[in-house]
């Protein structure tokens, strides 16, 4: 009961455990070799019941003494080593299969998140894409490492064990040979059935974790109306309800699991009881007659084992649906056009409309153009658009109207990464990844020599902070700038893109971050910049972009 | 802290060691199945080729009756061991949620994220387990042992031991070998897989960025790479365990070989015939039942160790604002006075207040404006208790607010938040809320007062609309007004009104201050805004300076 998912309708299980199945190819030769070992396991049953039964046998008819069969004793032992020791190496090659396919995927999955896009990432959750390249890629383990060895030996062992109880006792194979298809007759019967309340019993499993989440997240409304102790009654309430409707669903899906049991129980028995009359009779020898009934509990093991994997096999399929609608995610066209070469003239919006919903235009009919050697400031409330312009000029999103252009190009027909590569960028929020002062500045820039790094510092403003790292350059920073103001992760991120060779320098509200000398200092910096360089300084208070060479205002989606 | 957890649990001891007897009794009629069966068709072989008459009714009935108690315990066990672990879960989260309430909002501000909320998701889940994982087939293989190794020395002595030895060597100390032996993954692989998990959302957080920068693939590589350590450090977890588990089997092998060697002796001195050994032999074969799940067992300690330390951490925390060791009884006016008040959320960040002195006579209205990130909502939340006062003081009618316990705070205090939290139910549940006992007019009256009444009307189920996750079904104007409906449902002396009109267009926003201007009325009133509308309320505004 650990996981949440819905089970899937039988179509889509049965696509996905499709999927999942031609996955294993990338370790046929690992699960290949542990479904051997298994199966090799499997066929010593046959020894070591003989083994064990020929020294009951040594006693019991021929009357020798437990010494004498010493070299029985070892052989048995032996027996016990090998399946002991091809049980290891089966079990320690599933495992290594499973690791081979989750490798395989998440080398895909990674390849397809560098490639999907700003917008396809941001319609995901935050913290959903991470949870399915660690947790969801691990749900898919016991699909390889169990439920697929387990269901060839569920089909194998059996078959192998009759083959070698027919010989020994034909009448005991029968019974076996009619009661094994019961079993799994049984389980599709009686699981088709509890299939349906499993999913009822899931989807309130589902609601409740959601309500006592729902609850922990709205604790602070429920201090300020003073229902806080009255909740406490509503969660245990709530986790009371569940458990008495879930017992009622148990108690029935359990009773697959008695039937089964049960079949396999009595069967041993009616085994045992079976050659005790046709000893007692003198039908048959002891000898066979005890090898059989050792073999009757293991004939029935692997079927009853298959039970236990459903829940696996649930999992895995859960987790393969999310991830082939990962892979499936269509990817943004990507121009394969032509490379931006030589400099950047001219950047322009011409006419660029946009709009996320329809009907409800952010831009609207807006033209600009940007040239090496201006600053432009432009000035906008929040919410105005400006973030959205940036994200236009950099080709994150396509105008839904108009068009740019670089140098007179359209920036559709422009292979992107050539584009953006000539383009500094100081986002509202810059992130920080972890990793060492250096690795985090030269993620704009693999190429730049230290020297360049401890320059773009100085122009950032950053050497203080830089003087207070423990090992300069190579002091490893928190995660996500852990330890560092708001203040300090802009200054280091703008020193990463003042690393970077670019043409064109946007600055997204600067003035966001509660720090008024940085304001002063990238005003200061804009304009050395922009000598020979183009410049968008975009801001909401106009001392942002006091001196700036062109000061716009965006409103209502257009300049004026 | 698996004892911590452990002691949670302790008022469903009964249940829980129900569980562990049904579980006991399926293994021993397993084990006696086939213990009788070798026995019985050792004995009807014997009797078949002249031996003594067999009176055999009695064997094949037990036989048959063993394989339907087995069958029936099993069944038994599974219902008992399920309903036992629903009864621990619900008491498992009520003691968090318990736990949770004085934390909130301020302590467990961290939880906003959603990873981290995630892993107390997981973590719950883990905890929820620890029965049917841990304890339970603990619980089983201790009782089982000894039972079975008692059952053995009645035909030898030497044989009892060994089986004690063997089990005990097998279900226990091969796992806890195996451990102590991979106990450095348990360190290096939760940090490899945190270094891996860590790039993932670098990567996701600031995609933007990096795409301008072209670094994606770079920090896709270096994911990979850290995947690639992570996966090798399981490879050989795997391998280890898979050897743990080769060596178990081994054991159990050697012991079934060691019991036969042992039982030569009674066998060549006569006191154990051919029956019996066959008897010993499918006992002892049994037995390797007992400890079969002992492995997958201490496994799950490990985890269920890390999940109940993160919980108990999240639990054990202080609560920001600690309730006083000596309460002051309500005060009986309700002036509000700030002095030199200083306010900040992490003691090692500049604080966001520094010395506001202000202060609102009972009955009047105090407007706060100013840029936003400075601290208007911050006093509001002073004032509500959520956070403690870095210096300066903050009295309500002369109290002190350090002096009054958070049940007199919300006596006193009405709040309708900035985003304010709408549980997944109905609309009617959300407003009952405030007033647990209110009927259906009053709720009406209430959402009419937040000129949301027409709107609910015209909703097909009424009062009785589900609002959606955090309220999504509805829109933002609506949600707002939902919450002074609330208000409306809960007068009280003191009201904070942190933004009340955001995102109204001005037909709804005139008619909710018209409401509101009726609701301040009497009221000691604290108002946020940076909208102008609403200052019409206010007697006084104060404007908070930029950080």
């Amino acid at each position: 009961m650990t996981t949440h998912a819905a089970p899937l309708d039988a179509a889509e299980s049965r696509r996905l455990g499709g999927w999942l199945r031609a996955r294993a190819s990338a370790a046929r030769g690992r699960l290949v070799g542990a479904m051997a070992g298994a199966a090799l396991s499997g066929l010593l049953l046959g020894p070591q019941a003989w083994l064990l039964a020929e020294v009951v046998d040594g006693v019991l008819t021929h009357h020798q003494p437990l010494g004498a069969q010493a070299p029985r004793l070892w052989a048995l032992l032996g027996v016990f080593a090998a399946r002991a020791a091809l049980g290891t190496v089966a079990e320690g090659l599933a495992q290594e299969a499973a690791l081979a396919v989750r490798a395989g995927l998440r080398g895909q999955m990674l390849a397809k998140l560098t490639r999907l896009g700003p917008h396809a990432m941001a319609a995901y959750p935050s913290g959903r894409l991470s949870t399915l390249l660690t947790e969801g890629l691990t749900r898919l383990d016991p699909f390889y490492a169990a439920y697929l060895p387990q269901a060839v030996m569920a089909a194998f062992v059996p078959l192998a064990l009759l083959t070698m109880v027919f010989p020994a006792d034909w009448v005991t194979g029968l019974i076996m040979l009619l009661s094994a298809p019961l079993l799994p007759l049984f389980m599709i019967v009686v699981g088709k059935g509890a299939e349906a309340l499993n999913k009822r019993s899931w989807q309130r499993l589902g609601l409740l974790s959601a309500h006592l989440f729902d609850v922990i997240a709205g604790l602070a409304t429920l201090r300020r109306l003073d229902a806080s102790a009255l909740q406490a009654r509503i969660v245990a309430d709530v986790s009371e309800d569940y458990r008495r409707g879930v017992m009622a669903v148990l108690r029935v899906a359990f009773l697959s699991a008695l039937v089964l049991e049960f079949f396999a129980t009595l069967s041993i028995a009616m085994v045992a009881v079976y050659v005790g009359f046709r000893l007692y009779y003198g039908g048959m020898a002891f000898l066979p007659g005890f090898f059989v009934l050792l073999l009757a509990p293991e004939f029935y093991r692997p079927l009853r084992a298959m039970g236990a994997q459903h829940h696996a096999r649930m999992e895995a399929l859960a987790a393969a649906e999310d991830i082939t609608a990962l892979l499936a995610t269509p990817e943004p066209a990507r121009s394969t056009g032509l490379r931006l070469s030589g400099p950047v003239r001219e950047v322009r919006l011409e006419a660029v409309s946009f709009s996320y919903q329809p009907a409800q235009p952010v831009l609207n009919n807006l033209s600009l153009t940007l040239r090496p050697g201006e600053r432009v400031g432009l000035l906008g409330k929040t919410g105005s658009g400006k973030s959205t312009l940036i994200k236009l000029l950099l080709g994150l999103e396509s105008p839904t109207g108009g068009r740019v252009t670089i140098n007179g190009q359209d920036l559709r027909a422009i292979d992107l990464a050539s584009w953006v590569s000539r383009v500094a960028w100081l986002p509202q929020t810059p992130t920080l990844c972890a990793g060492s002062l250096a690795e985090i500045l030269r993620l704009s820039h693999p190429a730049a020599p230290d020297s360049a790094l401890l320059a773009a510092l100085r122009q950032a403003g950053a050497d203080d902070i830089l003087a207070r790292l423990p090992h300069g350059l190579h002091t490893r920073l928190g995660e996500h700038g852990a330890g560092l103001s708001g203040g300090q992760i802009r200054r280091l991120a703008l020193a990463r893109a003042l690393l970077k060779p670019a043409a064109l320098y946007v600055f997204d509200e600067p003035e966001a971050s509660l720090d008024r000398t940085l304001i002063g200092h990238i005003n200061a910096l804009s304009a050395e910049l922009a000598r020979t360089h183009a410049v968008l300084m975009v801001a909401h208070r106009p001392e942002a972009v006091a001196g700036f060479d062109r000061v716009l205002h965006l409103s209502g989606g257009q300049i004026c | 802290m698996l004892t911590r957890l452990l002691a949670l649990l302790l008022p469903q001891w009964r249940r829980a060691l129900a569980g562990m007897v049904l579980g006991v009794l399926v293994i021993a009629a397993n084990v006696a199945l086939l213990a009788l069966s070798g026995w019985f068709i050792a004995a009807m072989a014997l009797s078949g080729h002249g031996g003594p008459r067999l009176e055999y009714f009695t064997p094949a009935a037990a036989i048959r009756g063993l394989a339907i108690l087995r069958t029936m315990g099993r069944y038994g066990e599974r219902v008992q061991t399920h309903d036992t672990t629903l009864r621990l879960l619900a008491r498992l989260r009520v003691w968090l949620y318990e736990r949770l309430v004085p934390l909130a909002p301020a302590g467990l501000a961290r939880y906003r994220d959603g990873d981290l909320l995630n892993r107390l998701r997981a973590d719950v889940d883990s905890l929820e387990s620890v029965y049917l994982r841990l304890v339970l087939p603990m619980g089983v293989a201790a009782l089982t042992i000894p039972l079975l190794a008692l059952a053995t020395a009645w035909f030898s002595g030497r044989a009892g031991g060994v089986v004690l030895a063997g089990l005990i060597l097998a279900g226990f100390g091969v796992p806890m070998a195996l451990a102590r032996l991979t106990r450095r993954f348990d360190r290096t692989l939760p940090q490899r897989r945190g270094a891996y998990a860590a790039d993932l959302t670098d990567l996701t957080r600031g995609y933007p960025e990096w795409l301008v920068d072209g670094a994606l693939p770079r920090l896709a590589a270096r994911a990979e790479a850290n995947a690639m350590a992570a996966q090798m450090l399981e490879r050989r977890l795997a391998w280890s365990n898979a050897l743990g588990n080769g060596a178990g089997a081994l054991i159990l092998g050697g012991m079934l070989v060691a019991v036969l060697f042992a039982l030569a002796v009674p066998v060549t001195q006569g006191r154990l015939d051919g029956p019996g050994l066959a008897m010993a032999a499918l006992l002892v074969l049994g037995s390797f039942e007992a400890v079969a799940a002992l492995p997958a067992s201490l496994k799950a300690r490990a985890e269920l160790r890390g999940a109940a330390a993160r919980i108990f951490d999240l639990t054990d925390a202080p609560p920001p604002v600690a309730e006083p060791a000596h309460p002051a009884p309500p005060p009986s006016r309700f002036d509000i006075e700030a002095q030199a008040l200083t306010l900040g959320y992490e003691p090692d960040q500049p604080p966001i207040i520094t010395g506001l002195t202000f202060s609102v006579p009972q009955g009047t209205c105090l407007a706060i404006t100013g840029p936003s990130g400075a601290g208007k909502t911050s006093v509001l939340s002073a004032l509500e208790g959520f956070w403690p006062l870095r210096g300066g003081r903050l009295t309500i009618g002369g109290t002190g607010l350090a002096a009054l316990p958070s049940a007199t705070l919300r006596e006193l205090i009405t709040v309708v938040p900035q985003a304010p939290y709408l549980f997944n139910t109905t609309i009617r549940e959300n407003l009952l809320l405030a007033a647990p006992g209110a009927d259906g007019s009053a709720l009406w009256r209430a959402l009419d007062e937040a000129a949301l009444g027409d709107e609910v009307r015209a909703m097909p189920a009424g009062l009785e609309t589900r609002v959606g996750e955090q309220g999504a079904a509805l829109s933002g104007g609506q949600r707002r007004r939902l919450a002074l409906a609330r208000a409306f449902l809960r007068p009280r002396p003191i009201l904070l009104l942190d933004e009340p009109t955001e995102g109204l267009d001005s037909a709804t926003e005139h008619a909710v201050l018209a409401a509101l201007a009726r609701l301040c009325q009497g009221r000691t009133c604290l108002l946020t805004t940076h909208r102008q509308a609403p200052l019409r309320l206010a007697t006084a505004v104060l404007e908070l300076p930029a950080p």
